[in-house]
């Protein structure tokens, strides 16, 4: 077996990394991306987070953002976590249950220090007062333990006469106001709720003018990012390992970097009551059931996977309740944008994403084509995830489905550490084969969540392999890199931890998912682009594989820093004086 | 008086004009509004058509902070919402005297995109009905029926482009959504600029106002109602503007307010349909004078005064009496602690004998006085009641009426021009709108002329401009015979797009109209002060809000108000992917390789020697049992392809074996499929 000495022999991969690095780019995730939430601010979860803590690698920390486009200076009525609005976090470790296996709800009052005023903070005195409970339910949200009490929000970060100023204000720092409204639950969590930088970053004009993007670099018009100076309210949570593993073990425990075992499915939600009524327009009251008006598992799903006509049904569902949603998935619109038999020939500024029509001379992964449907029940799908033993009926369900071999799962059940969904290194040629283990984030529960493996270890946020295109630039690494690309043993490549195995703040999703939707995840399990010919092709690393490579959305990182430690998200931008920067 | 005011107030037009300034209107004023914005109505405007003088031009804008990116559901017109214009123009009617009322409808036209617009279909397309009422809305005529909103100004391929857009421009789209109602009025529903400015960074931080400011809604669009009425369909009798008396005929007093309403009941959908509205209507947002809910009305009313209506208003009263934003204005109460309103103090010892501040006498001293007859003082014959209560509620005399009644052309609200140092006495006329419904209006005398918007003389800073003008300029200050002024059409007498209402109410509540009819600052002391015009009242006539006008033009004609920003700016990149350049990748040395794999028929094997060798390729079955040998010779280093016909091999897994002199050098598995 000297697939060392074939892989070794991969130098000419290291420029990868140079252009990987160079060329990142950007959509907003879930801002604003139903029609009935957009009008629902308060309510409009607009993005999730859940990654291995970097200081403290027992823990994973979630962090579910609210209320999208919160303008700095937004009073004197700033922006605020909704009083009739149920917030929740929910975690999936088990696939032998029903629904959820934790639940943590978080429900918030407020009250006026002093009504007189129509200042927020006046005199010592603050307005709209935030306070809230955090309840956990292990019981599939049957009972729920109050496990927080009396959580502070801090205020809006207005300017420095409402905040430090000890006359007029509060007479304190934010960093000060932020730091002591860390709590911890009875059960050990750490919680932070509050206003925050909004840690996403896209160029909003380009994706949105029918896919106008600018890639991040280039001379002629440069991407702006469409959330930059923009605050979101944030529910942060920094749960133990053992607490979040299905049998409470702790990750020193697992058998190994993709443990199966370690795999959790992480949403959120808002909900509201269902009727809202009137009668005295200045105090409305709240009755009936729970219903669920805002959602969010995987990023940008809602906001370019899901059509109009299903976006509010959508918000409305359950991750246990999806499957009407599969065929968006297993033919997604952003597929059409990227193949010249549909309508790539109208979006120019996608030509560099090309979908594989004929990969490895055979297969065509185009909307409705057939994919891999023709190795279906073959002796070549024997024992890969592929076979309908295994997970072939969802991963290779017709003629007509050829994404749900690689973008379905992504979103809908994980990604195993089973042959097809190894990386090429080590296949020779055959994608079926056995090659370098890369993810392990498997659950298959047929539904949208942000799914991690809790046992991949955490790449440091200063090594300088870390990466915003994550599991991608670990494919990268696992198929370029000296360091891991000898031959097909399970090795921590860094961005393991990336997304999609879950979601660090710093990922650039936007170009990993359309780097996907093109295909890019079937070219890192051998499945190459069209102009890699197997007789004749010097390397599979093609002109096509290196123009998907080389695609950025945009805008490829946030307009600020993130903190080092929890809770991870940066200080809002404050209003009276923050430093300005082109949105549109 | 005129004289010296003549002289000594030559050099203050200076200092004047370049100095204007700002707070939102009403935008998130209120703590229940700022959660549903699509109800939340931020600014209303009223003023004489610049274009058509024969016109009045009525604006409301609803939906605070629309970022021009903000997809891919763009902001629009709710559907389950009321959005109404109020006219009164009778203070003798109880109620509104002309309703115009709009509700919206929207339709998707490619529900199977995730795009607003794409391949020339529009989703969320909003449609409106526009009704009106004459008799104080128990009955509703529909004046136009399918209006058009345009659609989001999302960027060029959106809009412009004939293949994936609508294929015109936005100025068109705007054009054809100008509707005419069978009524006669010109009207527009769409997304614009938001039309206001101000530094909402420095002004809700306790007052932080600053000479650079920044206008937090600069870039920002906002979703615009616009009427353009003729003056006889909103004057009380009919008449037409030529019939009017005078510049300030009070006959043609209109006062204006805007309003959105909901159903009592909504009811969620539990699986995300669209939610189910019932009940009657109610109230939930309304503006007439701007701020008013903003920096008037305290957060513990701010919800209650959304839900009211002008005719229903007395109970804020107190807050106009004893306005907030007076105690920082005055150096015995919060003075001191907001130094950003340095510049502004309200006077306490006017003429020797006055004190505004809040909490003092005012003008009550006088109550009852031989002074007060025949003036708006007077209990009996004039509005004394209201506007001299008590001895406790000092801008009763000027914050109250400018929200609540309008201002008569009555003494004492004359110019001092012409009073010679009392300000009881007759001066110079430059304002009335007066309505007195004792309700928050937007108050506009129709038969002011219109200040052209290319005039040297044109002023953000309104009627506070015309006073100015009125008392120092030499065209003007001659004589107290009325004139027009120009900005005389200014607010707070009606509200153009351009008046900087922000650095005008500050002004205000600082006292400066007070002191425009002759109750002059603290610092004039009539026995010894050359002029009236002292450090005090530059220093108020020179304080802007930090942010003096909009961040774009207007439209000279309708719909006045400007297009929105466009998302995305600039030249559409489609050239290679950047990184593309350069990239320099090396082919990758393969030992063999395997191709098709899985294959049914035939498979071929790419090797590469680096040397000369013997070569070998074997196939084995899955227990590595050989089925068959390629021996390839001798070769030299390079590259070569070998073919093996596997169509009599049963599906299923086997191996190729690549050997090197004797030495296997590489092992790939193969499938043979179906």
């Amino acid at each position: 077996m000297k697939k060392l000495h074939l892989l070794s022999r991969l130098k000419g991969y290291g420029l990868f990394l140079c252009s990987m690095a160079l060329g990142l780019s950007s959509y907003a995730s879930s801002h604003r991306e139903a029609p009935l939430i957009s009008r629902d601010p308060q309510a409009d979860n607009t993005d999730l987070y859940a990654f291995r803590s970097p200081d403290d690698p027992n823990t994973v920390t979630i962090i579910a953002n609210y209320i999208p486009f919160e303008l700095a200076e937004g009073g004197p009525n700033y922006y605020g976590f909704g009083k009739n609005v149920r917030y929740e976090i929910h975690i999936k470790n088990k696939t032998t249950t029903m629904g959820d296996d934790i639940t943590y709800r978080f429900t918030f009052s407020s009250t006026n220090e002093d009504s007189t005023t129509f200042f927020n903070i006046r005199l010592g005195k603050q307005n709209l007062k935030t306070t809230y409970i955090c309840e956990k339910s292990t019981d599939g949200g049957m009972t729920f333990a109050t496990i927080y009490t009396n959580g502070v929000v801090p205020p809006a970060n207005i300017g420095p006469r409402s905040i430090e100023n000890a006359t007029v204000g509060l007479g304190t720092t934010y960093g000060t106001l932020m730091s002591t409204a860390i709590g911890t639950a009875s059960s050990g969590e750490k919680i932070f709720c509050g206003p925050v930088d909004d840690p996403f970053f896209v160029d909003l004009a380009g994706a949105f003018d029918v896919g106008n993007f600018r890639p991040d670099g280039n001379p002629i018009n440069p991407p702006k990012d469409g959330l930059a100076r923009f605050n979101v309210h944030t529910i942060s949570m920094k749960i133990p390992i053992s607490m979040l593993q299905k049998g409470g073990l702790s990750v020193s425990s697992a058998k190994n970097i993709l443990d199966g075992d370690f795999v959790i499915g992480v949403w959120a939600s808002a909900s509201r009551q269902q009727i809202k009524t009137l009668t005295d327009a200045s105090n409305p009251t709240y009755s009936g059931t729970w219903v669920q008006v805002s959602r969010l598992g995987m990023p940008l799903t809602n906001e370019v996977v899901i059509p109009v006509g299903m976006k509010d049904k959508w918000n409305a569902s359950t991750p246990y309740n999806d499957l009407s949603y599969v065929p968006n998935f297993s033919n997604p619109e952003l597929a059409l944008y990227m193949d010249e038999s549909k309508f790539a020939g109208a979006v120019p500024a996608l030509n560099g994403l090309r979908i594989q029509a004929k990969s490895l001379g055979s297969y065509d992964f185009r909307n409705g084509r057939k994919g891999l449907y023709g190795l279906k029940g073959s002796a070549a799908v024997a024992g890969t995830a592929l076979d309908d033993a295994l997970f072939g009926t969802v991963l290779l369900p017709d003629s007509v489905s050829p994404r749900a071999v690689d973008i379905l799962p992504i979103f809908y059940t994980g990604v195993p550490n089973l042959p097809p969904y190894q990386l090429a290194t080590g296949k020779n040629g055959n994608p079926l084969a056995i090659g370098k283990p890369f993810v392990n984030n498997f659950l298959p529960v047929l539904g949208d969540m942000l799914r991690l493996n809790m046992a991949t270890p955490v790449t440091s946020r200063t090594d300088p392999k870390f990466s915003s295109l994550g599991l991608i630039q670990a494919a990268v690494l696992g198929l370029t890199d000296p360091l891991y690309n000898t031959d097909t043993t399970l090795q921590a490549i860094p961005n393991m931890d990336g997304f999609p195995n879950g979601r660090r703040l710093e990922d650039d999703v936007t170009t990993i998912e359309m780097q996907a939707v093109a295909g890019v995840a079937l070219a890192a399990i051998g499945l190459w682009y069209d102009d890699y010919i197997p007789a004749s092709s010097p390397s599979p690393v093609t002109v096509r594989l290196g123009r998907v490579l080389g695609f950025t959305a945009g805008v490829t990182k946030n307009d600020t820093t993130f903190s080092a430690s929890f809770p991870y998200v940066q200080q809002p931008w404050r209003g009276y004086d923050y430093t300005l920067k082109e949105r549109f | 008086m005129k004289s010296f005011i003549n002289k000594t107030l030559a050099g203050l037009m200076i200092c004047m004009l370049p100095h204007v300034a700002a707070q939102a209107s009403s935008h998130r004023e209120a703590p229940l509004i700022a959660h549903d914005p699509l109800a939340d109505n931020t600014d209303l405007y009223a003023f004489r058509s610049p274009c058509d003088t024969n016109k009045i031009v009525l604006i409301a804008n609803y939906i605070p902070f629309e970022h021009p990116a903000g997809g891919p559901n763009w902001y629009t017109f709710g559907e389950n919402i009321r959005y109404e214009i109020h006219v009164k123009n009778s203070a003798i009617t109880s109620g509104d005297d002309i309703v115009y009322r709009f509700t919206f409808q929207h339709t998707d036209e490619d529900n199977t995109t995730f795009f607003n617009i794409r391949l020339g279909k529009q989703n969320a397309k909003t449609t409106y009905t526009c009704e009106r009422s004459m008799d104080g809305g128990l009955t509703f005529t529909t004046i136009v029926s399918s209006g058009t909103v345009p659609p989001p100004n999302i960027g060029p391929r959106s809009i412009d482009n004939a293949t994936v857009g609508l294929g015109k421009s936005y100025g068109a789209l705007i054009t054809s959504a100008v509707a005419t109602a069978s009524s006669g009025e010109k009207v527009f529903c769409g997304p614009s600029d938001d039309p206001f400015f101000v530094d909402l960074g420095g002004a809700f931080d306790v007052g932080g106002f600053r000479k650079a400011g920044r206008d937090g809604l600069a870039k920002m669009n906002c979703h615009s109602i616009v009427l353009e009425v003729p003056i006889s369909t909103l004057q009380r009798s009919g008449l037409s503007v030529a019939s009017a008396s005078s510049i300030l005929d009070p006959n043609f007093v209109i006062g204006v307010w805007a309003s959105a309403s909901r159903r009592t009941i909504t009811t969620l959908s539990a699986t995300g349909d669209k939610p189910a509205s019932s009940g009657g209507w109610v109230q939930v947002s309304r503006i007439g004078m701007p701020l008013t809910n903003e920096a008037v009305i305290p957060i513990g009313s701010k919800d209650r005064w959304n839900a009211n209506t002008p005719y229903t208003d007395a109970a804020y009263i107190p807050f106009f009496r004893n306005p907030e934003l007076a105690l920082y204005m005055d150096a015995s109460a919060f003075g001191g602690a907001v130094p950003g309103l340095t510049d502004l103090r309200i006077q306490s010892n006017s003429l020797g004998a006055y004190d505004f501040r809040n909490g003092q006498p005012g003008l009550f001293p006088l109550k009852g006085s031989l002074a007060l007859i025949g003036t708006a003082l007077d209990d009996i014959l004039g509005y004394g009641t209201i506007l001299l209560p008590n001895n406790s509620s000092p801008r009763a005399v000027d914050i109250l009426p400018i929200f609540y009644t309008g201002v008569p052309n009555m003494r004492p609200y004359q110019l001092a021009t012409g009073k010679s140092g009392n300000p009881l006495a007759s001066g110079k006329p430059f304002i009335n709108n007066f309505l007195p419904t004792l309700g928050d209006m937007l108050r506009l005398n129709m038969a002011v002329p219109v200040t052209p918007r290319t005039s040297a003389d044109f002023s953000s800073l309104g009627l506070i401009q015309a006073a100015v003008l009125g008392l120092t300029d030499s065209r003007f200050n001659t004589t107290s015979a009325l004139e027009f002024i120009p900005n005389m059409d200014g607010f707070p007498n009606g509200r153009r797009l351009e008046d900087d209402v922000t650095t005008i109410e500050l002004q205000a509540v600082s006292g400066v109209v007070l002191a425009a009819i002759g109750l002059w600052y603290d610092d004039y002391i009539p026995s010894s002060s050359p002029s009236p015009v002292t450090a005090n009242l530059l220093s108020v006539l020179s304080f802007n809000a930090g942010v003096t006008k909009n961040d774009t033009t207007f439209n000279a004609c309708f719909p006045y108000v400007q297009q929105p920003w466009r998302g995305y700016n600039g030249p559409d990149y489609s050239a290679e992917p950047l990184a593309i350049k350069n990239l320099g990748i090396a082919a990758p040395q393969m030992a063999m390789a395997a191709y098709p794999n899985p294959f049914k028929t035939s498979v071929s094997f790419k090797y590469k020697l680096p040397g000369k060798g013997n070569v070998m390729i074997s196939i084995l079955d899955i227990n590595g049992r050989l089925i068959q040998e390629l021996p390839q010779g001798n070769v030299a280093a390079g590259e070569y392809v070998a073919e093996f016909n596997g169509n009599n091999l049963v599906p299923g897994n086997y191996f190729a074996k690549l050997t090197v002199d004797g030495a296997v050098v590489n092992t790939t598995k193969l499938v043979k499929s179906n």
